[in-house]
């Protein structure tokens, strides 16, 4: 375990100065650059020799890797430096974001739990009954409407017509709810399929008739051995779609004003604000490093083979 | 096994504080809906202002979203009248500067921060002098040498003649606040009718009303300011009663909203003008009859009826009709029959369907970009007019226009939007378009005569020479037609009118949360 651990951590490093250099020159690679923004020149007035001398004096003409070589410097001192827009320390500003877009993650991922797991296994179960009928329509459905639309709909419901919840902005448990109902009814449709055929190959296993041979019952053999052996690649996927699932609650913390960290990076790529994009990268980058660790330690719970034969090769 | 039923259970702990949770949430949400009409009738007086634009920070100096100035908490020494469009007192009683650089500012001697602290000349001096060090915008825009303050008179040099100061100050980045407090990124103490309770970053501001208001405390108990970028989610906002007043509802959805009883929808023309840049260094656009054709081309009225939905004023030149230095124009011939006879004296005939000179057919290169919405639609109306009479235009898709017009000059016509007096005063507008030097001066124009009238504007301290000056300037711009101007797109505003009383869409957009604002 500790080994793993540590390989991981090497790992980690090397993403980190790899990833952060790609979206470096990248990012400024793009066309425009913070200059105007920070001149404002739509509402002051500046002569083309000020924005000049401004791209000058912020390191702009500088070569790419002398710039990221200060980038680099600066971050093993853990300075991540501060938004050109705000003034704000860019760490500060990410730290305030992260929490709200967690608990929308969280939230999300309840509600795709509560949807999948249920209508998933009924499916498998009820194979081409009118409850896998039903819900491979619901999931072809839920994969086909954009997340931004379904939101206004449940806006439109629980907010106008019935005045049950908060269309918006971020206060109590209520305001968490149309938000993550949202994302997640938009990604439980993924897992309902993937789940019913991973399940159905499963019950097609030869232990699950052994165990059927051996007279336990139904519901003991979908719990204890179906559905566990069904789940590692649940899990991949899941492992692979977090990036996904963090980039879909950009759209949805804009239609529900929601202060995460998702809303903050687009407004900081519209203004080229270069500190900030590069921080929520670096961010976003250690926490799609986390989960993938944790997906690939549930493996070896969840498949005790991986643990054997990890013993038999290091022995 | 044992660790498959602790999965079990697990899940339906989960399960459990799920279906706990929502009831809660359910039940919260139905209480506060109730607690709050109550209360909106009886005791509290409040009113929910929902804004377009977001904002992480609430330090007036640096982030432009000019939140605490638009909710009431930070003044600055001068406002725009929104009546005559003309600089006023607000914070300073009046102001000296006959050369245009050494400046008195008197202010007013009754005014209080919201921590009770006395708004002296001191203390405007460390406020602005923290504005032009945390902001090089600013910095650069007030062209500040020296201040010096005494009792409640400032003494203010600046680094060289500069006639718009006084209406450069009212810019909201240099509101007055008391520097001496230290968190102003997130609770700046201003002077303004409305003090700031509670700060959610990206998403509300509470406010209360300020008993010490220097020009009449309000009537409303709180204010709750909050942002969302969505258009539809904002009007679905106001419709759910949440909300009280709405920024920019979505333009599809106002017809929807007036049958709503009870809801208004107003709108007002902006200081922002949309045009077509012409690229004077091309050389079909050299000659002047050729700006002329295009000009005559823009059918102005469709574009704001079929684009703008009617929500905004035909543009003839730069400056809103009601500014006092916008010249009054001559109505000249427009239409596809003015354009054919300006193309003509320019040497173009129609050959085969296509404009040609010379056997060159006039194809025309035209650049729009998606961040304002309406402006690939209105390069889409041009081309389809153009086409009408034989002229090919090729629109091109940019992403930053600044960025792509200063370094390429590939393109003949480009679509810009542009704010043209945001401060009541011409100087910004003509000298970032169209003295030589500007930064935004993209139809690269270098009109001699034209430099003259805006460097002498540039010299020129006495308002009503100065309105002169502009004129002038305003009125070479379209003799010349160094660009053309479509439209003055309005903003809109919903409100729920059996409740908010006094609302005022003003057209600077600077001033939204006021004294004056009241619930019925």
């Amino acid at each position: 375990m500790l080994k793993i651990i540590t390989r991981k951590f090497l790992e980690v490093f090397f993403f980190i100065v790899l990833i952060t250099f790609a979206s470096f020159v990248f990012v400024r690679l793009a066309p425009g650059d913070p200059v105007l923004t920070i001149l404002n020149v739509d509402e002051l007035s500046v002569s083309q020799g000020q924005v000049e001398q401004l791209r000058e004096d912020m390191g702009f003409n500088k070569p790419l890797l002398v710039q990221y070589g200060h980038w680099l410097i600066n971050f093993v001192q853990l300075d991540f430096g501060a938004s050109y827009v705000t003034g704000q320390p860019v760490m500060e500003m990410i730290m305030q974001g992260l929490p709200a877009t967690l608990e929308l993650t969280l939230g999300a991922l309840i509600v795709m739990l509560v949807i999948a797991i249920p209508l998933g296994s009924l499916s498998a179960l009820y194979r081409n009954s009118w409850i896998d009928q039903i819900s491979r329509t619901l999931s072809i459905i839920g994969a086909a409407v954009p997340s931004f639309w379904l939101g206004l709909i449940l806006i439109d419901l629980f907010s106008v017509r019935v005045n049950w919840l908060p269309s918006m902005g971020k206060g109590g448990l209520d305001t968490v709810i149309l938000p993550s109902v949202t994302l997640g009814l938009a990604i439980s449709s993924v897992y309902v399929r993937l789940l019913r055929s991973s399940l159905l190959e499963s019950l097609n296993q030869e232990f699950i008739r052994a165990g059927r041979a051996r007279g336990l019952s139904e519901s003991r053999i979908f719990f204890t051995h179906a559905f566990r052996h069904s789940l590692p690649p649940v899990i991949t996927v899941f492992g692979v779609s977090i990036g996904s699932l963090i980039g879909g609650i950009v759209v949805i913390e804009v239609l529900f004003a929601y202060p995460g960290i998702g809303k903050m990076v687009v407004d900081a790529i519209r203004q080229r604000d270069y500190p900030l994009i590069q921080g929520y990268i670096l961010v976003m980058a250690i926490i799609v490093f986390i989960v993938n660790t944790c997906v690939d330690l549930s493996y070896r719970y969840l498949n005790p083979e991986l643990k054997l034969k990890e013993r038999e090769t290091s022995r | 096994m044992n660790t498959i039923k602790l999965f079990l259970n697990k899940k339906s702990h989960i399960l459990s504080l799920l279906t706990l949770f929502t009831v809660i949430g359910i039940l919260g949400g139905c209480g506060d809906s109730t607690s709050s009409s109550n209360d909106g009738d009886v005791e509290d007086k409040h009113l929910h202002f929902l804004y377009n634009f977001s904002t992480n920070s609430l330090d007036p100096h640096v982030d432009t979203s000019y939140v605490p100035l638009r909710a009431g908490i930070t003044e600055t020494l001068v406002r725009l009248d929104e009546e005559n469009l003309t600089v006023e007192p607000w914070l300073a009683e009046d102001w000296e500067g006959e050369d245009g650089v050494n400046w008195i500012i008197h202010l007013r001697e009754d005014v209080t921060f919201h921590n009770g602290t006395e708004m002296d000349a001191e203390a405007v001096k460390a406020s602005l002098e923290r504005a032009i060090t945390e902001n090089i915008a600013m910095d650069n825009a007030l062209k500040i040498d020296q201040i010096e303050a005494d009792g409640h008179t400032l003494e203010i040099t600046t680094s060289e003649p500069f006639p718009e100061f006084i209406s450069e100050l009212v810019n909201p980045n240099v509101a007055i606040i008391d520097v001496t407090e230290d968190d102003i990124l997130n609770r700046p103490i201003g002077t303004g009718p409305f003090v700031l309770d509670t700060f959610v970053q990206g998403s509300r501001l509470d406010l209360t009303r300020y008993d010490d208001y220097w020009d009449g405390a309000s009537n409303l108990d709180s204010v709750t300011f909050s942002f969302n970028e969505d258009a539809n989610a904002r009007s679905l906002a106001l419709r759910s009663g949440e909300v009280d007043i709405v920024y920019r509802p979505e333009v599809e959805s106002l017809d929807t909203l007036r049958e709503i009883d009870g809801l208004q929808v107003e709108s007002t023309a902006t200081f922002r003008v949309h045009q077509m840049t012409m690229n004077m260094q091309r050389e079909n656009l050299q000659d002047v009859n050729v700006r002329r054709a295009i000009d005559a081309l823009i059918d102005r009225e469709d574009i704001v009826d079929s684009i703008l939905l009617g929500h905004g004023e035909v543009a003839v030149g730069p400056f809103l009709p009601s500014l006092p230095f916008a010249p009054t124009y001559e109505e000249q011939p427009t239409g596809s029959d003015a354009a054919v006879a300006y193309l003509e004296e320019a040497g173009y005939t129609l050959e085969d369907g296509t404009m040609q000179k010379d056997g060159e057919p006039l194809t025309l290169t035209l650049l729009t970009y998606p961040s304002r919405a309406d402006l690939p639609l209105i390069a889409q109306v041009f081309q389809s007019d153009a086409k009408q009479i034989g002229i090919e235009v090729d629109i091109k898709q940019i992403d930053i226009p600044e960025e792509y017009m200063a370094s390429n000059r590939d393109w003949d016509i480009a679509t810009y939007s542009n704010l043209t007096a945001p401060r009541g005063d011409a100087g910004y507008y003509l000298n970032a378009t169209y003295h030589p030097t500007g930064a935004l001066n993209f139809s690269g124009a270098e009109e001699v005569e034209l430099t003259e009238i805006i460097d002498e504007l540039n010299q020129t301290v006495d308002y009503d020479e100065r309105a002169i000056l502009a004129e002038e300037a305003a009125e070479y711009v379209h003799e010349n037609v160094i660009n053309s101007f479509v439209l003055h797109p309005s903003t809109i505003v919903a409100y729920n009118e059996n409740k908010v009383d006094n609302w005022v869409t003003t057209r600077s957009e600077y001033y939204m949360i006021t004294n004056q604002l009241d619930v019925k």
